[in-house]
């Protein structure tokens, strides 16, 4: 028996048919209300109305406000949706959008039907929430990050902002998959347009395009799968699609995976490509890391929360088609854990925080998708919601800090930054995010990666894959560890980064502030005049950092408390929590949860080192975390008198080359710019030739025809009596001399 | 056409003729210019001498051959001496030897009209022009041929040009005919003495053969004029009687040529009036001399008219 | 003498046609014309040019009498009359024109005329 039918044996009897109401069988569709629509218009209406911000040439902060606005009612409305429809699922359609039938060859009548429906299940409610509310969060956040740059420059980031929302929304909450196709070429679109926002720096720009065409790659198998999907099952909408997979599982569970047809395995192979390029796996991973070029609220939402787990979202929205294909899962597995693995060696040796971050996102999208692969779409989902916040609260604050030192990201010159004037929220933010990060025990990360964990082992087959997760979570708290320690404690030192130009006049004098001056200072904790915080240290000439601002430590503090507060909902309600009782009434209908249900049975179930993982999984990752943090304090805290040295310098020469290649990413991009970019680059060498010698050729001899036809024709015109007199008279001569032989020849 | 000549040979012979005239054209430095003018009339001569082999016994008379031979040669001349004044004067000779064939054709108006209006006033007027237009010979510069005169442009283009025609116009004209025999003359042309009783009775009065008094006899309002049988019914004091024509009497080339003329073609008579006058007119104002006088010039000379007629008016 | 003369006029004379007949008319006007026409196109005297025009007005002329003989029609000499006319209305103008070009250039080089050039 194959590992996908151990597996399947496992939880199918749970899976059919079980009288339990937590797993119901999918209650038919009902139609939905009509205002589920406003949830993605109202951010397509904030990009419209920042639109015409940008061409009235508005110079305030008005767009952040729209789209601050637009967000929160949206956020709003999914809080209402949520309370509606939580537990059942329904059908909204806005408007029809493709409906087209015809006859096919054998006589039956085939439909194409793709309308702009919104597909409303806990699923949808469970991922929208958090979209929703991070996106107003960061937005508030957004507001004061960027005030800089207010003008045109605002406007564009706020229309695109908002389109990305709106995209996102067409994912999550489409009702068939060529909607969700929409919604993920928005959601490329708007990475790439907030990537690429500072237009200028030629390395946004290619981080951009990278991005870009990186999630392309993945949109190929994607949209292959999407057809495939079609041709095989006759529609793309989900209430048919998942209702049409059904009768395969059966197979399946037997273990017939040769009963299956072919194409319906294909198809999930497929939708995992693109899951694979939006999300950032093994192999196409490497344009999140040069994505942190763009701002850093893109950061935090795109690339932390939102957008990179569309993946995510797909394979638990298409789930039932996940279990009929015989290696889609397993294959989804071992990738999400090696990429976990690579991407935490890579960050364990990178300087740029936001980098250490970036490559933490890649691993810890690993442990979703290993998580989804060891049949925990539980787990995978807790997962997201958790990292989520966290994740969003990290990045915001490094962001925080770039913002305050100019542009600095280095943690080889920061140090201390925690005990600075007005940076304690950025520090305390940071404190809960990383530990959330390590795992720490009872954080939500720590229950949440648990999840996982625990799965990992118990299913059957799967534990190499377990083994290695642990060990990436042990590196994971390490380097989280290294970044707090070096950048957030110790003495206190920093040198500016290069935008020193660009804040020297915040700096400097008490009423540089235009943007932040404007907002009362009242209604904060923390020091009084956050307007500068003058190290007491070792600045480097007249700079100052520059303390962040109200909204800035708002929405910190917010996403610190929705982090805690997000381990609380592991324990409302039945086993698993909330979150996987929203998961359950959803499409991404689970085995993991009947498994434990009936866990005592005589199934197939895997144990770590004999012991039931459900139970010990808890210590045993905790210990790890901490042991992980524990060599993080020694190599980083102890002893530690500047911000460019550490104890870790010690141990560096005696690993070898190996940190200088996890430094150099493992040479990755390297490889592939040697094997793909640069043949390609030939390639086009050769087209371009082409382009100039044949087709401007061909273009060129059109024009060249008639010039040389006048210039044939030209010395006609000598603007000489005899010349033409001769041409009449030879003229008519020929003239006569054809109609004299044709009268002879007519004779 | 064989009855006439074998196309081969007209052909060839018109090459020849178009050789010689090429060669024939002047040139800058020394040409055989001679030489051109008997490979012509070589070329020529073969033609009408083929011509005349064919047809042995209805040779053209010596006259035909004389004149056509002058006229061409003339023409040759006209178009191939350099000094311009010669070309107009062996025009002159063109247009006698054309005379010369006009009379032959039984066309003796055209003949003396030619003359007189081409030789004597066309020809005239052009000798006048080439007068006028040749700058005379300076001290620095001793009289001598004007380049374009002396050297001719394209001359074998013009030459292919033109004999292609010649061949084309003359092949087409010999497939077209078949034998070619002239109609006598006198045999229709004195059907115009039906409506010149006058003249037929001013004849027989010439002739002796009628009295002063009698006159041509009317019947239904035509005269009685038998033009086949040459005889007219003449009334008189006497009687009526048929009296036949005299030898002599007969239409002549002016007077047919007179009526037709006037009976047929009266419209185009005034027309060519109106295109003579303002020929006339407009030679008249284009070669006025235009004097370019300044405004000032012409106010002081309004001023000074002025002046003098008022001096005259007060004197 | 006289009554020879008008004998010999009134009945073709000396033979009707001349003993020629039409061809050898026509082949004497068309090699004429062709003389006329190489005349124009290669001489480069516009006097000249001109003379050669009435040349081949001549020809036009001997070729309309040919055939007004051979038809035994005199429309063709009354065209022929007013040939003349027109050919002198023609010299009249073309002269007063040529006049006109010498006193602009002082030349009578047809080739000096060449502003048309394309």
């Amino acid at each position: 028996m194959t590992i996908a039918s151990d597996i399947l044996q496992a939880v199918l009897p749970a899976m059919l048919g079980a009288p339990d109401a937590a797993h119901a069988p999918i209650q038919p569709v009902g139609a939905g209300a009509w205002w589920i629509g406003l949830i993605p218009a109202l951010p397509l209406l904030s990009c419209i109305l920042c639109g015409v911000c940008a061409a009235i040439k508005v110079k305030s902060k008005l767009p952040a406000w729209l789209t601050v606005l637009c967000l929160g009612i949206s956020f709003m409305l999914t809080v209402w949706m949520f309370q509606q429809f939580a537990g059942g699922r329904s059908v909204t359609v806005a408007w029809e959008w493709i409906n087209l039938g015809w006859t096919d060859s054998q006589g039956q009548r085939q439909a194409l039907v793709a309308n702009f429906g919104f597909y409303v299940d806990s699923l949808t409610c469970l991922w929208m929430l958090f979209v929703t509310g991070l996106a107003t969060l960061i937005a508030l956040y957004a507001s004061e990050y960027m005030s800089h740059d207010v003008g045109a420059g605002y406007c564009r980031f706020f229309a695109a902002f908002g389109l990305f929302v709106f995209s996102m929304a067409c994912l999550v909450m489409g009702d068939n998959l060529i909607l969700l196709y929409l919604g993920w070429e928005g959601v490329g679109l708007c990475s790439y347009l907030l990537i690429g926002y500072f237009y200028k720096k030629p390395s946004a720009v290619a981080a951009a395009k990278k991005a870009f065409i990186m999630n392309r790659i993945g949109d190929l198998g994607l949209a292959l799968g999407v057809f495939l999907a079609f041709v095989q099952f006759g529609s793309v909408e989900y209430k048919v699609l998942l209702d049409a997979a059904r009768p395969y599982i059966e197979a399946a569970q037997a273990g017939h995976f040769d009963e299956i047809p072919f194409t319906v395995q294909l198809i999930p192979i497929l939708l995992m490509v693109g899951a694979f390029g939006k999300s950032a796996q093994l192999p196409l991973y490497v344009w999140l890391p040069d994505a942190m070029e763009g701002p850093t609220p893109v950061s935090a939402l795109i690339h932390a929360a939102t957008m990179v787990t569309a993946g995510v979202y797909l394979i638990a929205r298409t789930y039932p088609l996940f279990l009929v294909s015989e290696y889609a899962l397993p294959i989804v597995a071992w990738v999400g854990a090696l990429t976990a693995l690579v991407a935490a060696t890579i960050g364990m040796a990178q300087f740029d925080i936001k980098r250490i971050m970036a490559y933490s996102t890649v691993s810890q999208l690993g442990y979703m998708f290993a998580g989804l692969g060891v049949l925990t779409s539980t787990g995978a989902a807790f997962h997201v919601f958790t990292h989520a916040f966290f994740k969003a609260s990290l990045f915001l604050a490094c962001g925080a800090v770039m913002h305050g030192f100019a542009g600095q990201l280095d943690l080889r010159k920061l140090s201390g930054v925690g005990f600075m004037k007005g940076w304690q929220v950025v520090a305390l933010a940071m404190l809960v995010g990383c530990l959330n990060l390590a795992g720490f025990p009872f954080t939500a990360g720590y229950f949440s990666k648990d999840m996982i964990l625990a799965e990992a082992f118990v299913t059957p087959h799967m534990a190499p894959i377990g083994w290695i997760l642990l060990l990436t979570a042990g590196l994971t708290a390490y380097y989280t560890f290294r970044v707090f320690f070096r950048v957030f404690v110790g003495p206190k030192s920093f040198e500016p980064g290069d935008e020193v130009h660009a804040h020297a006049d915040h700096a400097h004098g008490d009423h540089g502030h235009g943007d932040h001056g404007h907002d009362a200072h009242g209604d904060h904790a923390h020091a009084a005049d956050h307007g500068h915080g003058h190290a007491a240290g070792h600045g480097s000439g007249e700079f100052h950092p520059h303390a962040p601002g109200w909204a800035i430590n708002f929405v910190l503090a917010a996403l610190t408390v929705l982090s805690i507060g997000a381990a609380g909902l592991y324990f409302l309600g039945d086993h698993g929590g909330w979150v996987a009782k929203m998961v359950h009434e959803s499409s991404a209908n689970l085995p993991a949860v009947a498994h434990d249900a009936h866990g005592s049975e005589g199934h197939a179930h895997g144990t770590f080192l004999g012991m039931d993982p459900h139970k010990v999984m808890y210590y045993v990752s905790g210990i790890v975390g901490a042991v992980g943090i524990i060599i993080a304090f020694g190599l980083h805290y102890l002893g530690r008198k500047t911000a460019a040295t550490a104890n870790a310098d010690k141990l560096v020469p005696l690993l070898g080359p190996i940190p200088k290649l996890a430094q150099g990413k493992w040479f990755v991009d390297e490889i592939y710019d040697f094997l793909i970019v640069k043949p390609l680059h030939l390639v086009s060498i050769v087209f371009a030739y082409v382009d100039k010698l044949l087709v401007d050729g061909l273009v060129n001899t059109f024009g060249w025809i008639p010039r040389a036809f006048g210039s044939g024709l030209r010395p006609l015109q000598g603007g000489n009596l005899h010349g033409y007199a001769v041409q009449m008279a030879g003229g008519v001569a020929l003239l006569l001399l054809i109609v004299f032989l044709a009268s002879i020849a007519g004779l | 056409m064989d009855q006439i000549i074998h196309p081969i040979a007209l052909y060839l012979g018109l090459a020849l003729v178009g050789l010689g005239l090429c060669v024939a054209l002047p040139r800058a430095r020394v040409s055989p210019q001679i030489i051109g003018g008997i490979l012509a009339a070589a070329g020529l001569g073969v033609v009408l001498v083929l011509m005349g082999l064919k047809s042995k016994d209805a040779l053209p008379s010596p006259y035909f051959y004389v004149f056509s031979l002058v006229g061409l040669g003339a023409a040759l001349r006209v178009v191939t001496h350099p000094r311009p004044v010669y070309s107009a004067i062996y025009f002159i000779l063109t247009i006698l030897a054309s005379c010369g064939l006009y009379l032959l054709l039984s066309a003796e108006f055209m003949a003396f009209a030619l003359v007189i209006v081409y030789a004597g006033a066309i020809l005239i007027t052009y000798l006048f022009v080439i007068m006028l237009a040749t700058q005379a010979p300076t001290e620095d510069r001793t009289e001598g041929l004007k380049a374009y005169d002396t050297a001719a442009r394209e001359p074998l283009a013009a030459t292919v040009a033109s004999m292609a025609l010649v061949a084309v116009l003359t092949g087409m004209l010999f497939a077209g005919s078949a034998k070619l025999e002239p109609r006598n003359a006198g045999v229709s042309a004195d059907a115009l003495l039906l409506q010149l009783p006058r003249r037929v009775e001013d004849g027989l009065k010439d002739a002796g053969l009628i009295d002063r008094k009698e006159r041509v006899a009317y019947a239904d309002g035509k005269p009685q004029i038998d033009v086949e049988g040459r005889r007219a019914m003449v009334t008189g004091p006497d009687g009526e009687r048929w009296v036949g024509f005299p030898e002599n009497l007969g239409v002549q080339n002016v007077e047919a040529l007179g009526f037709n003329l006037l009976n047929a073609h009266p419209g185009s008579i005034e027309i060519a009036g109106v295109i003579l006058l303002m020929a006339m007119l407009g030679a008249v104002v284009l070669s006025r001399r235009q004097v370019e006088i300044d405004e000032e010039a012409k106010a002081r000379q309004a001023r000074h008219l002025m002046e003098s007629r008022g001096a005259e008016g007060g004197a | 003498m006289g009554a020879d003369l008008i004998v010999l006029a009134q009945q073709g004379f000396p033979t009707p046609m001349g003993g020629a007949t039409l061809a050898h008319y026509l082949l004497v006007s068309a090699i004429m014309f062709a003389i006329g026409l190489i005349g124009f196109l290669t001489r480069r005297n516009l006097i000249v040019m001109f003379l050669c025009t009435e040349l081949m007005f001549q020809a036009g002329g001997l070729a309309l009498i040919a055939f007004s003989r051979f038809h035994l029609e005199h429309s063709g000499q009354t065209f022929v009359i007013f040939v003349l006319t027109v050919a002198a209305a023609e010299a009249a103008m073309a002269l007063a024109l040529v006049v006109l070009l010498f006193r602009k250039r002082e030349s009578l080089d047809a080739d000096e005329w060449t502003e048309m050039k394309g």
